[in-house]
Parts: C-alpha cells; structure tokens; sequence
C-alpha cells in the first residue's frame, strides 16, 4: 500500500511541474490542471495515511519518514484551503516543499520501525498533529507576507515587471496571510495545551522548560502580538508582514529544536 | 483541391487614405459579396472590413486566376486604379490563408495586439456575407475555425489580460493594490474629460461612490450626476481624500494641490487604510513625495505609460503561446478540408449502393411476384440493413480516415470498386 504514497508524490510532482509552468507563462489552464492534480494526490495521501492509521494501530507521526509525510498532508491541506482565492503564485512556492517532503518520505520509508517507548500513547496523535498543522499555516502565512512585502516594493518602485504581473494583490495578500495566521494560532494554541496535558501524565508537570516548549512559547508570543496588531484598527500591512516573517523565523527554530525531552526523532 | 484565397490590405501595408477608400460600409458588405459570387470561378467569398484592414475571403477554382480577378474587382469597387493598389495587397494562399484569417481572428495580426473588438468585426462581417448567401460549406467550416481558434487563445493565453490604454492601466493599478475594487471610493479632482474617461472605466470594475472636487462647483456638479457621486468644491478635498480609496486627479492647475502634509494628515485620519493617487495631469497636481508615505501609492502619467509598456511586453510573451494555437488548428483544420471534401464521395457510394438494392429488389419482385406487404416491408428492411451493412465501414473510414495519408488512394479505390458496370447492374 506504499504505492498509494508514491502515486501521491508523482501526482505533487506532475502538479509542480504544471503550476511552474503556468506561474511562468500565466496560462491559467495549466493553474487548474495543477489544482486537479494535487486534489487527486491529496486524496491518494489521506488514504494512505488512513490505511496505516488502520493496518498498523498508529497515526502515521511516529518517526522521520512518517513526520515527512505527515507535514506534506498539513501543508497540502492549507494548500487546498486557499485555492479558493485562486492564487496563481501559491503553487509554484508550496509545491515544491510538498513535492520535496513527500518524495524524501517516501524513499526513505520504513516498513516496520518500532514506536518509540514515550511515543505510545493516544496524545502524541493530537498533540503532534496539531503541531504540524500549525506549522503548515504559519508556513502560508509568512509565504503571503513574502508577497506582500514583494508586490508592495514593484507597487513603490514602479518595477513593472514579472513578479508584479505574478503576485496577488496587496490586500488579498495580506488577508490571506491573516487567515492563516488564525488557524495557526489557534492549533499552536491547542499544541500547548494539548503538550501541558501530556506531559502532566508522563512527567508529572505541567510546564517543564523544554527547549522546544520554551521556543514554542515564543513564537506563540510573536504570533499572539501580531494579531493584537492586526485588530488593533490601525492598518499598517507592512509591518504585520515583517512580524509574520519573523515569528515563522521562530517556528523554525522551534521545529528544529529536537532534544531535550522532545529528542524522538 | 480546395483553393482558399485571402487578398487584401491593412495598417502595415496600406495608409489610411487608402484603407479608407477600400472599406465598405453595411450596405457595400452585401452588395460586394453577391458581386463577389457573380464573379466565374469564385465559389464562396465573404468580405472583412474594418478601419484596419480591407480583405477577401474566397474559395476559388484556381488560385492564381481566382486572386488575380479579386485584386480586379477590389479595384474598381474601391476606385483605386490597379497600378496604385496592387503594390498595397496582399495575397495568402491554401495553408498560409488558412492561418491568415485565424491570426486576424484571434488579433494576432491587430494594430494593437490582442484588442479583442476583431473577433466582433469578423463574426459580424462573416453574419453579413451568411445572409448575403455568399459563403457556403467551405467558408462555413474556415469561420468556425477562426472562431474557436481565437476563442482558445483567448482562453488559454493571457494575452487580453494586460490593459494597454492609459486608463485601464490605471484600474490595473488600483487592483494590484485592492485585489477587488468593488465598493472602492472614487474621488476626481478636476471635472475634465481625462478624468472621466478613467472613473468610466473603474465604473465598470464595480467601484463603489464617486466625489467630485473642482473649482467651478457647477462643473463638478455635471460631471458627478452623470455617475450618480457628490460634488464639492476645493476646500472639501482633504476630507474627501480621508474617505477615498481611489483619487484621479486631472486638472489643468499649474501647480502642486495635493501635497505631502495634507495627505499625511489624511492618512492618520483614516486609519492608514491604503490610498492609491492616479494623477493624470500635466504639470503634476500630486506632490510626487506623497508617494514616499506608508499605504500611500502614486502614480502619475509616466507610471502609467510604463505599465502600458510591460503590458505590451506581457502581450508580446502571451502572442508567441498563441501562433502555436494556430499552428495546431491550421493543421486540425487541413484534416477537416479533407474529410469535408471525402463528403462527395461518400454521397456517391451510398447512392450508387442503395440503387443497386433498389433494382435487385425490383428484380426479384418481377420474378418471384411477391404481394404479400408484409413480407415485402421485411424484404426491403432486408436489403436496407445488407447495404447499411457494407457501406458503413467502408464510409466511417473514408471520412475519418480521411485525414491519414491513404485518404485519396482508398477514396479512389472505393469508387473503382463501385463504378456502375456496363451490362450488368
């Protein structure tokens, strides 16, 4: 049933292939063709996930090709929630992390890994999960920013030329990015949370300073700033921009951050 | 073989005084086409005229002859002495007429590549010579081509994508900045014709209300019933700035009426919601330094010259996407050439086939003298369904074989095989 997996990331790369191409011709059939694509291949990797959900008794997350691909899915996910907007650019910036993840998941798969001791338990699902859906939507936010920041800098210079044709407009931009940011605040939040409750049952504490605890507390500080910004009335995009870049800066940091009692992978 | 023939002259070949003596009006279009058929070896002809170009259309016997006696007949049509307008025609035959008219649909050929009022002026012009009964299958089968070929690129390039007028340059701005510009306010600054050429066409992005400030309150007042806005005079300006999201400003002051303070104090004011200047006058009335403040964009007419530029550049990379269109329906339309012409053919075996069913069938009756009616009926469905039977294979290959290279040799073949035979039928 690995096939499903492969199947999906040949589907992410065709899909790659066809939104670079429409990002760099603007041709908006190539946009829908890659849509469709990464619709079938999201469906081929939620089964796949399904399927080791059910066959082997544990939510794929539990070790490093699992993360990949499960990541993949998350951002795959918030990929399919903003196409509404019909963002030409989106594809060309996400595909390739998605491909990328997928395709490294899949080579370096293991058919029968033993769960790590701490990992069996039902929290590591949600809490783990949520984490990365976090990640996914911060990863969208900051790419949005990205844009705003771009297409603002053509707009002021009057450099009419191949990004300002490519990139969004300056406020679907930026709401897009605020979009994200909830959602991702909002899993960010229940990672906490959801970590807090864990971590009480196994180690007995709440809140134990954990490198990863420590920068996720951080970032979640960045993030909960911007969005007093956002609704603080005053619209200053650009800022926010700056902020969104700055606090995925500090999600990376936090994904990155892997000892201490988080030392799994 | 089909002889598709295209004469004419456009912009490129023909100055104005002559593209004007050579256009028809609605009632020359009509007259010209039953002309056009009246001339001996033209089969079908339609004429395109625009304030562009002047062109014919025609399937002919004979290419050389046919083209020779259209140059002929646009000449005294257009009064134009032969000597004078043969150096400004063009001629296209078969394959590259066959692409001609499907550039010129799809305004590859247009002086302002990829304005999309030809495939209007083609459709109308070819509706014209439809009623005039002067085109006929072949034509019929080009136009249709045309058609959809220009409705491809349309569709799958971006070529009418980047406006390229200096006020549609201007919506194009403000889009970029506001994504949707519906429910956007627009404030004019001076009641000129500039400045209403450019609210018409935010007008029809779905902008919300219109102000109007100008010196002459009456002026303003004119300008603003026509879009249903308010109208003021000067000193409301820089509240109306605070409530805008758009402001045009063409006037013909001499001097800077917007400058730095005033939209700096606006923008505090509204919450530094973003604000987009489009100032289309001559000296500037916009300070240029405003554009230097947060949120704040300004353009003046330069700006927009230069996106009227990169348009054109956008429009160049879109065309080359477009002539491989036509290249792909220049061949898909050679193919249905072919099957059109196998049409005859394929009239000529059936017929010749039902026939001979038809006369067995007499001849049996003669002799075996059937009057039972049902038995007859069953005879004769019998004999429709052996014929149905042999000739539909045979048939589907011609015509949509028709397009591989044994077309001729299996369309002769067929009808060597189906020859009425002297003395036996």
């Amino acid at each position: 049933m690995i096939w499903t997996l492969t199947l999906a990331a040949a589907l992410y790369l065709i899909g790659l292939l066809h939104s670079l191409f429409g990002f760099y011709q603007k041709r908006p059939i190539f946009m829908r063709l890659a849509l469709g694509m990464v619709a079938s291949a999201f469906l081929f990797h939620t089964l796949f996930l399904l399927w080791i959900g059910f066959t082997r008794r544990h939510f794929p997350i539990t070790n490093l090709p699992e993360s990949l691909s499960f990541f993949a899915w998350c951002i795959t996910l918030t990929f399919m929630l903003a196409s509404r907007y019909r963002i030409n650019a989106l594809g060309a910036f996400t595909l390739p992390l998605i491909s990328g993840l997928t395709i490294v998941s899949q080579v370096v798969w293991e058919e029968h890994h033993i769960i790590p001791l701490p990992l069996q338990s039902g929290w590591v699902y949600f809490h783990a999960g949520v984490a990365f859906l976090a990640y996914a939507a911060f990863f969208l936010t900051f790419l949005f920013a990205a844009f705003y920041l771009i297409q603002e800098k053509k707009l002021k210079g009057k450099h009419f030329r191949f990004l300002y044709f490519r990139l969004p407009p300056l406020q679907l931009c930026d709401r897009i990015s605020g979009r994200f940011l909830y959602l991702g605040f909002a899993a960010m939040s229940l990672t906490i949370v959801s970590g807090a409750i864990w971590a009480e049952q196994v180690w007995g504490r709440f809140w134990n300073w954990d490198p990863k605890e420590t920068a996720t507390l951080i970032s979640w500080c960045i993030y909960l700033f911007l969005i007093h910004y956002r609704l603080s009335g005053s619209w200053r995009a650009k800022r926010a921009a700056y902020i969104s870049i700055l606090g995925f800066a500090s999600v990376l940091v936090t994904f990155g951050v892997n000892w201490g009692l988080h030392a799994f992978l | 073989m089909s002889n598709l023939v295209v004469v004419g002259l456009n912009h490129r070949t023909a100055p104005l005084d002559a593209r004007q003596r050579a256009a028809f009006d609605s009632a020359g279009l009509v007259q010209g086409a039953r002309e056009l058929g009246r001339i001996p070896g033209v089969a079908e002809a339609m004429i395109l005229s625009t304030c562009n170009r002047v062109e014919i259309f025609a399937h002919v016997a004979a290419a050389h002859s046919g083209a020779e006696a259209l140059k002929a007949w646009l000449s005294a049509s257009s009064g134009i002495p032969p000597a004078e307008l043969h150096p400004l025609l063009y001629l296209h035959e078969d394959d590259s007429a066959v692409r001609h008219v499907f550039r010129v649909a799809s305004s590859l050929d247009s002086m302002i590549l990829g304005e999309p009022q030809i495939l209007g002026q083609v459709k109308s012009c070819y509706g014209t010579a439809v009623n005039a009964r002067s085109v006929g299958p072949f034509l019929n089968a080009l136009l249709q081509s045309a058609f959809r070929t220009a409705k491809r690129v349309r569709s799958e390039t971006s070529i009418g994508e980047y406006p390229v007028s200096s006020s549609s340059a201007a919506v194009e701005l403000a889009r970029k900045v506001f994504g949707d510009l519906s429910g956007r306010r627009i404030l004019v600054v001076g009641a000129g014709k500039m400045g209403e050429t450019a609210v018409r066409h935010l007008r029809e992005s779905g902008v919300g209300g219109i102000s109007v400030v100008n010196r002459s309150v009456e002026a303003a007042r004119r300008l603003a019933e026509r879009f249903d806005g308010i109208a003021g005079d000067f000193s409301l300006l820089g509240d109306l700035i605070t409530t805008a999201d758009i402001v045009i400003t063409s006037t013909g002051a001499p001097d800077i009426l917007i400058d730095a303070a005033m939209v700096g104090e606006a923008m505090r004011r509204r919450g530094h919601c973003p604000l987009v200047f489009i100032d289309i006058s001559v000296p500037r009335n916009v300070d240029p330094g405003v554009g230097g403040i947060e949120n704040v964009f300004c353009y003046d007419i330069d700006d927009l010259s230069s996106v009227v530029e990169a348009n054109f550049g956008e429009r160049l990379r879109a065309a080359a996407e477009a002539e491989k269109i036509v290249d792909q329906e220049v061949r898909a339309f050679a193919g249905r050439v072919r099957s059109l012409e196998a049409v005859p053919v394929v009239r000529a075996v059936k017929g010749r086939i039902e026939e001979i069913c038809r006369s067995e069938l007499e001849r049996f009756m003669k002799k075996a003298g059937t009057r039972d009616a049902r038995q007859l009926r069953e005879l004769e469905s019998m004999m429709a369904r052996v014929a149905a039977k042999i000739t539909h294979p045979l048939l589907e290959e011609l015509r949509h074989g028709a397009g591989s290279r044994n077309e001729t040799t299996l369309a002769e073949l067929l009808q060597q095989l189906l020859q009425p035979r002297k003395g036996k039928s």
